[in-house]
C-alpha cells in the first residue's frame, strides 16, 4: 500500500510547486503597503533589475528534550515493562532477596546465627539501607527548572526551551516597520554570506556558527510601481541558517526582537513573506 | 611348594654371602685411585688432565646451537593469538539459573492492549517519518531554487555560495538534555577504578 501512494504523491507534489513558482513572491501592485528602501539602490550586476539583500535565520536549538505525547507515554511503559520481563535478576536484586530470606529466617523460633555463613560479628550493611542512602543522595542535588512557565515574553531567548526558537526584528521598510529576518542590502565586493554576517552584528553579544556558504531560501518583491527607479524593479532576499553558539543572558528591547517558534511566526510576518520562510525553517 | 621355598631361601644365601665377598671389591672400585679390570687401560694422571680441544668439538657445538635455533624458529612461527572481542563473549553469569526472573502469566486483556498499542505505534511512527521527509524535502527544494536565483542574478556570487565552507566542520553542540544547565555549577570530581583488561599480541 505504501509503494503505490508514493508514486501517486509526487508527481502531484510537483504539480503543486510547479504551478505555485510562478507566482511565489511576486507581490501584488495593489498592496498598498509600500515595500522599498529609501537609501541607494545599488544594482547586483549591470541590467539586473532587482537589488539583492542578505538575510540571516538564527536559531536558538533547544535545550531540554520534549514532552512526550500520550501515546509516547503509554509506548515507553509498556517498553519498560516488557524489558524488566525478559531480564535476569541483576546482582542487586539477588542481595536484596538474599537480605528478604535472612530476616524471615531471624524472625523464626528457632533461630541460631552460628548456622549463617559468613555472618560473624560484622556488622551487615542491607542492599536496602545502600538504596536508602542513594536515594538521599540523589534529593541533595536540585536540578533546574525544566519550564519557566508565562513569566518570559518573546523577546528571550529563554523562552521555550524544548523548541527551536528564530530570531525576528521590527525593520523599516518604506515607510512602515515591519516584522522580518535581520537583513541588510548587500555591497559589492562581498559574497551574500559576509552580508548575511553583517546583518547579524547589529545585534548585541551573539555568538552564531553558519551552517555553509549556500542560501537556503530566498524572497522576491517588486517595489509599488510608482517607487520603481529605472534599473530596479525589486529586491530579492537570500536566507542564511546559522545556529546560535552561546545563550545570551541579557534581555533585548521589547518591541523590536522577537524570539518565536515555527507555529508562532504567522502572527509576525506577512502570508507571502511567511509562505517562503516556512520552507527551510524546520520544526523537526 | 616347600622346595621351592626352600630353594630361594638357599639362592638367596648364596647371594648373599656373593655380594658381601663382592662389597669389598666394589668399595675398592669406586674409589678413583685404584682401577679395575673392566675401566679402561689409562694411568691414573692422564684421568686428572681436562679434555684437549678437538676441532672436531666447535663444529659439533655450533651444529647443536644451530639445530636448536631451528627448532625455536619452528615454534615461533605459530600465529599470534587472536585478543577476544569481549561483547561477544556471554559472561557465564546469564547462564545462572538463580537469576531467572519469574514471570507472571499475561491475561487475554493484557495482550490484546499490548498488540493494539504496537500497531497504533507504528502508525504513528509511519506518519511522524513521512512529514519529517516532506520537511527536509521542502527545504532543498527552497535551497535549490535560491541557488538557482542565484545563478540568473550573478556567476560570481553563486560560485562563492556553491564553495565548500572550512570553518564549519568540527562542528559540536552540546544537545539537549532533560533539564537546563544550572549557572556557575561546579560538579563535584568522581572516583573510579578504570578495570578494562588490556591485550598485548
Amino acid at each position: 500500500m505504501a509503494a503505490p501512494f508514493r508514486c501517486i504523491y509526487r508527481p502531484l507534489w510537483r504539480v503543486i510547486t510547479g504551478s505555485g513558482r510562478l507566482t511565489v513572491g511576486m507581490r501584488n501592485i495593489s498592496f498598498t503597503e509600500n515595500h522599498f528602501s529609501a537609501t541607494n539602490h545599488k544594482t547586483a550586476s549591470v541590467g539586473s533589475p532587482w537589488t539583492l539583500h542578505g538575510a540571516v535565520c538564527l536559531q536558538r536549538l533547544p535545550v531540554i528534550s520534549q514532552d512526550r505525547n500520550p501515546i509516547e507515554e503509554e509506548f515507553s511503559g509498556l517498553m519498560q515493562q516488557m524489558e524488566l520481563e525478559r531480564s535476569l535478576l541483576s546482582d542487586h536484586e539477588l542481595r536484596l532477596l538474599e537480605d528478604a530470606a535472612r530476616m524471615s529466617r531471624k524472625q523464626e523460633e528457632d533461630y541460631d546465627s552460628d548456622e549463617e555463613e559468613d555472618y560473624g560479628d560484622k556488622e551487615i550493611v542491607t542492599a536496602q539501607d545502600l538504596e536508602d542512602a542513594w536515594e538521599q543522595k540523589l534529593k541533595q542535588f536540585h536540578p533546574a527548572q525544566r519550564s519557566n512557565g508565562d513569566k518570559l515574553d518573546v523577546s528571550s531567548s529563554e523562552r521555550c526551551l524544548a523548541d527551536s526558537l528564530v530570531l525576528l526584528i521590527k525593520q523599516d521598510v518604506g515607510s512602515q516597520k515591519v516584522w522580518l529576518l535581520p537583513q541588510v542590502q548587500w555591497k559589492a565586493g562581498e559574497t551574500l554570506r559576509q552580508t548575511a554576517e553583517r546583518a547579524l552584528a547589529h545585534l548585541p553579544d551573539v555568538k552564531a556558527t553558519f551552517l555553509g556558504n549556500a542560501p537556503c531560501g530566498f524572497y522576491k518583491y517588486k517595489y509599488p510601481k510608482d517607487i520603481q527607479k529605472e534599473g530596479s524593479v525589486g529586491a530579492k532576499v537570500f536566507f542564511f541558517k546559522a545556529v546560535m553558539c552561546s545563550p545570551n543572558h541579557l534581555p533585548l528591547e521589547k518591541n523590536s526582537f522577537a524570539w518565536v517558534k515555527k507555529d508562532e511566526l504567522k502572527d509576525f510576518l506577512t502570508p507571502e513573506y511567511l509562505k517562503q520562510v516556512n520552507r527551510f525553517i524546520m520544526s523537526l | 611348594m616347600n622346595m621351592a621355598g626352600i630353594v630361594c631361601r638357599t639362592l638367596s644365601r648364596v647371594v648373599s654371602s656373593q655380594t658381601s665377598c663382592c662389597s669389598s671389591v666394589v668399595s675398592v672400585r669406586h674409589s678413583h685411585w685404584f682401577t679395575s679390570i673392566l675401566s679402561p687401560k689409562t694411568s691414573v694422571p692422564l684421568r686428572a688432565e681436562p679434555k684437549k680441544k678437538k676441532k672436531v668439538d666447535p663444529r659439533r657445538e655450533q651444529m647443536m646451537k644451530e639445530r636448536l635455533k631451528k627448532k625455536l624458529k619452528k615454534l615461533e612461527r605459530v600465529p599470534p593469538e587472536l585478543i577476544p572481542i569481549e561483547d561477544f563473549i556471554t559472561t557465564a553469569k546469564c547462564f545462572d539459573e538463580t537469576r531467572v526472573r519469574e514471570v507472571p502469566k499475561l491475561s487475554f486483556e493484557e495482550t490484546e492492549r499490548r498488540a493494539l498499542l504496537l500497531k497504533h505505534w507504528s502508525r504513528y511512527k509511519f506518519s511522524q517519518h513521512q512529514a519529517e521527509m516532506a520537511e527536509i524535502k521542502e527545504a532543498l527544494e527552497a535551497q535549490r531554487q535560491a541557488l538557482e536565483e542565484l545563478k540568473i542574478e550573478s556567476e560570481d556570487l553563486y560560485k562563492a555560495a556553491i564553495g565548500p565552507d572550512t570553518d564549519l566542520f568540527p562542528f559540536q553542540h552540546q544537545g539537549p538534555c532533560y533539564t537546563p544547565p544550572i549557572p556557575n555549577y561546579e560538579a563535584p570530581d568522581g572516583k573510579y577504578n578504570d578495570i578494562t583488561r588490556v591485550y598485548t599480541q
